[in-house]
This record gives C-alpha cells, structure tokens and sequence, in this order.
C-alpha cells in the first residue's frame, strides 16, 4: 500500500451558537491515504460525526480546510462539491437509509442515475456485481423495504461502492446490526478494500472493528489525542487501548475513571 | 423507459404515497371539472341570452336626426298652409338618402345583413275591435336576412305582394283573424285603406307577435307619406360585440345620420352579462386558489416525510436543483394527471347537463377547456415552489441525524 495522500484537513474548527459557542471540533490536523482502512473512536460528542461530516463534505467547517483528492472543499460552489462528493465519497450510514419505493438494485443504480441526470440501466451489470458482492444476488428485485436490516445495510455498502469511490465514510455502519451481521458487514467492508484499495474511514464504538483497521484514531473534545498504527502494537496493548477508558491516561499513569463520567 | 431521475424518484415517491396522491388528484380533478362546467354554463348562458336580444335584431340601425315633423317645421313651408302638430302623431324619421348610405357600406365586409325599413303606428280594425299596432314597411327578402320570418309563418303564405300584409299570431288570436281575411287599416292621417293578410308569423315575442304587423316598402313610403326615405337602415354584422365600434367608425363616415347599436341599447342587460361573468370568474378564482393550496400542503408534508430520502441522495451527490425539481416534478405530474382526469369528468357533467336538463345546451368550448386545464396545471406547479425550495434547502445531515 502506497502513501499517497488522499485527505488532508489542517487546523479545522467547527463552532456552534454565537452567545454561548460550542465547539465541535478545535483545531483537527488530519491525513488520510489513499486506500486506507481507518477508524475514528472517541465516545460521544467528542466530535468524531462531525469530523466525518466535514471529510464528506457535507457540513462546512468554522475555520479550517478539507483537500480531498487535490480539491480544496472551500474553493468550490454547492453543485461542484455535489457531483464531487457522487464521484469520489461513498456513504454508509448507522441506519441504512435505502429509499424504501425502490427495488435493492435501483437503490444502487441510484448514485450513478445523480451522476446521468438519466434513471438508465447502463451501470446494471456493475449494480449486480456488488449486490452479489455483498451476498444479495438473489435478493436484489426486492422492495428495499422487504430486506432485513442486515441486508438493507449491504445494500447501503453495495450503493455506497457504484461509482467506484476513492474514499467510504461509514458512520457507525453496524451500530444497528446484530453480532453476525457485524461480522459480515465487517468482512465485506475489509475485502473490498483489499480488492478495490478504496479507503474507508469508519466511525465507531466497536472496538472489534477499531482493531481489525490500519490506523486508529481517537478523538476527545473535538481534538485527535491519538492516532495510531494497529501494527505498531501487540494485541494486548491494542485491546487496552480501545478498552472502555481512555488509552492516553492509562498511558500516563493516571487511574482509570469511574465510567459515565466523562460521557 | 427512459427518463429524467428526478422524474423517476417524484413518481415512486407518488406511487409509494398512493392513498395521498389519488386524493390530491382527484380534489384537482372535481375543481377542475366544476371550473369547466361553470365557466362554460356561464359562457352559453350569455351567449344565449345574447342570440336573444340580437339574434334576430338589428345590431346597428342607422336612421335620421331628426324626426319629420321637426324637418317640417323648419322647412320654409307654402304659404297659408297651417302646420299643426297633432296632424301628424306619427313621428316618423326619414332617411332621404339611405340608397347612397347602403351602397357605401355594401364595402363593409363585417355587414351580414342591411334591410331598410319604414316604420309607424296605425290602428286596425276587423270584427269591431280596433287595436293599436306598429307598421313595419320592409323588402321581405332583405327583412328575412334579419327576422327569418318566412321561415318563421304559422300559417299562410310570405308575401307582401299588393295589399298582402304578414300579422304577428297574437294579434291574429285577438281579432280572429285568419290567412286570407281583409282588414281595415287607419292611419294617424285620417286615411284608412283595406289590406289583405296574406301569412301570420310567430316571432316568438309576445310583444312583437301582437303589435306588429309587416308591409311591402314602398307602400309603407306610400302610406305614411315620406317619398323614397325609409325610417331606419337595420345592420347586421358579423361580430355583434364589436357593434359599438363599428357604429362609431361609420359615424365618421355617414354625416348627418343617427347611428344607434344594440350595446348602447341594452347596456343594462350587458351590465348584467358582465357583473355574472366576474362572478363565475371569482367562483374560478378561488377554485384554483384552494387546489393550489391542497396540493402545496400536501407536497409539504412529503418534504417532511421524505427528508431522509432527500438527504442520503444529497449525501450521495444530488444537486440542491434536482431535489427541488423532485417536488416540481411531483406538483406538475399531480397537475396534468388532476386537469386530465377533471376535464373527462366536466365533459361528463357537461353532457349529462345536455341531456336531462333541458332549456339549455351547453356548448362544449374546447378552448376554454384547453385555457382551464392550463391554468390547472400551471397553479398546481406554482404550489410546488415553496415545498420544492424547502427540500432543496434541506441539510442532508440533519435529515439524516433525525432518522
């Protein structure tokens, strides 16, 4: 895997409110390379959505910019950051969010239907081949509304894939599955990475997940605290550092804090 | 098929709200089809209520300043001739010059119909009654171009041939008169002649049918004295709403000459025509206002209901264009399916009106129907506006978060 860099942010600010400001993120440096498999933990609040939002282009940041693939976020209008987010940012979100009128297949077909102004059938073949992918071949005629949660979740993956992304933003992508279906999406997002080297940036609090990525990093009041290579570590040390407490106290000597203190 | 998909996402997002589209649908629909079947039971009213009034009148007379009398009395006059007013209670206007006047506006290609007439008041006497009617001296054939009364006989035979006269029904019931019978004429003069009723017509108005009675042209000039004028030059043209301008563009022309049309004449039934077409207009008005706002609150709260939907596709890229032209799409289709549906539906209505009520039959105005439908779908895109901004407006985020 090469380094090339694929996102780049340098000191981000995200503020809400005027009389009483809240920061969401203070001042986020972060680099991201192509065809890395990463995940943001951090418990919540800490402001890891807020930072996936930013690398999605969704929300604009207070202060701050995003470079992605070599586009500077701030320099380019509404229209010009959508078609870039429908070309190189696939989504996957907790809840699946499929449009529930449409069949799995057109669910997938959806992205590059944006990308034609057309609803045609061109990228059907393709469509087919990551529903199969993601172990729906037999279930893509269906009302997205008639598949279980897990399925609904592999189509989300599938749809999130069509127009061969450069980077995957998941946001809690299995915060609503069940174990096994945890560890195929899981599987599934891992493969497709190696096959494709598409990067994936995932949100999570799954600390399964967190260990099997390439690079780890934690987030705590909106700031990175850490941010590490999974290889760099033993397994044990690994596990400790995703535990439930904070990896960077324990580090320091400190006492583990009584839980729900600090959430 | 292939199509827009924005197009494609506003019609599942319609067939997946089925129950709300059918209803939105059809109140567009029954709005429409009470617009068509007013509007056009408003418009064939007054178009009946006009073939009425003028239908079988003169839409523009033109007739002499002044009466003869008046003429008289100003003329230098012989000598020792007594002129005396109640000689003469027949007020009779002559136009000297009408054959010139006629042969200028024969150019006149909006002129239908130009019948010259001579007209005054007689008494007639049959049976012992004596009734007071209105001379009417015409060219029969010219007249007809005006009052169809050949067409129009009850009995007898259309000719004013000799001392052939045509009666109206009523008067004919009233002195038991019968095709054939002699009457006795008297005119304001002191004269009397003898006349013969050669036909009785039905005019179908009261007031005409008892009062009026038809002579040849040139013996009414001979009755009533008044030469080779007639009283008044009876028009029809081809656009009787355009009467009054017509009138005025010959008032320029013709000096000396009284011209009179049938709006200035009946400006109180016009009056009337006009204060119910504002109605009717008004009913239509706020027809349209409430589709409009039925079909704004209903794609309002398929905003709302879809926000999610809305989000991930912006999320995956969609432009704030296309989710606007989703609901834009939705409204228009909500338009073209309700004024579709409502103009079969006014037809309907149309038609059975026609058949089982009767008196009146409303012609079907294929371009009003078109106008309505317009308007319809037009309105019902407008009340997409607003639905359409506040899903373009929509943060892709928040609609997700909300999930």
């Amino acid at each position: 895997m090469d380094d090339k860099v694929l996102v780049k942010t340098s000191e981000l600010y995200k503020e809400y409110g005027t009389a009483v400001v809240t920061r969401a993120l203070d001042g986020v440096s972060l680099t991201l390379n192509e065809g890395e498999f990463s995940s943001i933990i951090g418990q919540s609040g800490s402001g890891k959505s807020t930072l996936l939002n930013m690398l999605g282009a969704l929300d604009q940041p207070t202060r701050g910019n995003v470079v992605i693939d070599g586009l500077d976020l701030s320099s380019v209008d509404d229209d010009q950051v959508a078609s870039f987010r429908n070309r190189t940012i696939g989504f996957i979100f907790q809840f699946h969010y499929l449009l529930t009128d449409f069949t799995a297949l057109e669910n997938v077909l959806i992205p590059t239907w944006i990308q034609s102004g057309v609803a045609d059938l061109r990228q059907e073949k393709r469509a087919k081949e990551l529903l199969e992918i993601v172990g729906l071949k037999d279930r893509m005629y269906n009302p997205a509304n008639n598949l279980s949660g897990g399925q609904q979740q592999r189509v989300a993956i599938a749809r999130a894939l069509i127009n061969d992304p450069k980077l995957v933003l998941a946001d809690e992508p299995t915060g609503n599955l069940d174990s096994d279906s945890t560890e195929q999406v899981y599987e599934l997002l891992r493969n497709i990475n190696k096959e494709s080297g598409t990067a994936f940036t995932i949100v999570t609090h799954d600390r399964h997940i967190a260990e099997k990525s390439d690079r780890v990093i934690e987030m705590k009041d909106g700031r990175i605290i850490d941010d590490y290579r999974t290889s760099e570590k033993s397994a044990s040390e690994l596990w400790q550092c995703l535990g439930p407490s904070n990896c960077k106290l324990l580090q320091a000597g400190f006492r583990l804090v009584p839980e729900g203190k600090d959430a | 098929m292939l199509m827009l998909f924005e197009l494609k996402i506003a019609l599942r997002f319609m067939r997946g709200g089925r129950s709300q589209t059918i209803f939105i649908a059809s109140g567009i629909a029954i709005g429409v089809a009470v617009m068509i079947f007013l509007g056009l039971l408003i418009t064939s009213l007054q178009a009946s209520l006009v073939d009425q009034t003028i239908g079988n009148n003169a839409h523009i007379t033109i007739s002499a300043p002044q009466d003869l009398i008046t003429r008289r009395l100003e003329s230098p006059g012989q000598e020792g001739q007594l002129l005396l007013r109640g000689n003469d209670t027949n007020v009779i206007r002559s136009l000297d010059n009408w054959p010139q006047i006629s042969r200028q506006l024969e150019e006149d290609l909006r002129i239908t119909a130009l019948s010259p007439s001579v007209q005054g008041t007689a008494f007639i006497r049959s049976g012992g009654k004596d009734r007071s009617v209105q001379i009417k001296g015409i060219d029969l054939q010219k007249a007809d171009t005006i009052y169809e009364i050949s067409g129009r006989l009850a009995e007898g035979v259309a000719s004013l041939d000799g001392s052939n006269v045509l009666i109206g029904a009523e008067l004919a019931k009233d002195l038991d008169l019968v095709a054939g019978d002699g009457l006795n004429v008297l005119l304001p003069s002191g004269e009397s002649t003898r006349l013969l009723v050669s036909g009785i017509f039905d005019l179908e108005s009261e007031a005409v049918n008892s009062t009026l009675v038809f002579m040849d042209l040139s013996r009414a000039q001979k009755l009533f004295n008044i030469g080779n004028g007639v009283s008044e030059l009876e028009i029809q043209v081809t656009s009787p709403f355009d009467a009054d301008l017509i009138a005025g563009e010959w008032a320029a022309l013709i000096p000396d000459v009284r011209i009179q049309n049938w709006k200035d004449q009946n400006a109180q039934l016009l009056s009337a025509l006009s204060s119910q077409g504002s109605s009717s207009y008004t009913i239509q008005f706020f027809v349209i206002l409430s589709i409009t706002f039925g079909i704004s609150s209903v794609l309002a709260v398929s905003v709302v209901q879809k926000s999610r939907e809305i989000g991930i596709m912006k999320a995956m890229g969609a432009t704030k264009k296309s989710a606007r032209r989703i609901f834009v799409y939705q409204g228009l289709i909500l338009g073209v399916a309700g004024a579709a549906s409502g103009i079969l539906l006014g037809i309907l209505l149309l038609y059975f009106f026609n058949r089982f009520a009767g008196s009146l039959t409303i012609s079907y105005n294929f371009l009003q129907i078109a106008g309505i439908a317009v308007i319809a779908v037009a309105a019902s895109t407008l009340a997409s506006v607003i639905p359409a901004r506040r899903s373009a407006e929509l943060n892709p985020m928040e609609a997700i978060k909300n999930g």
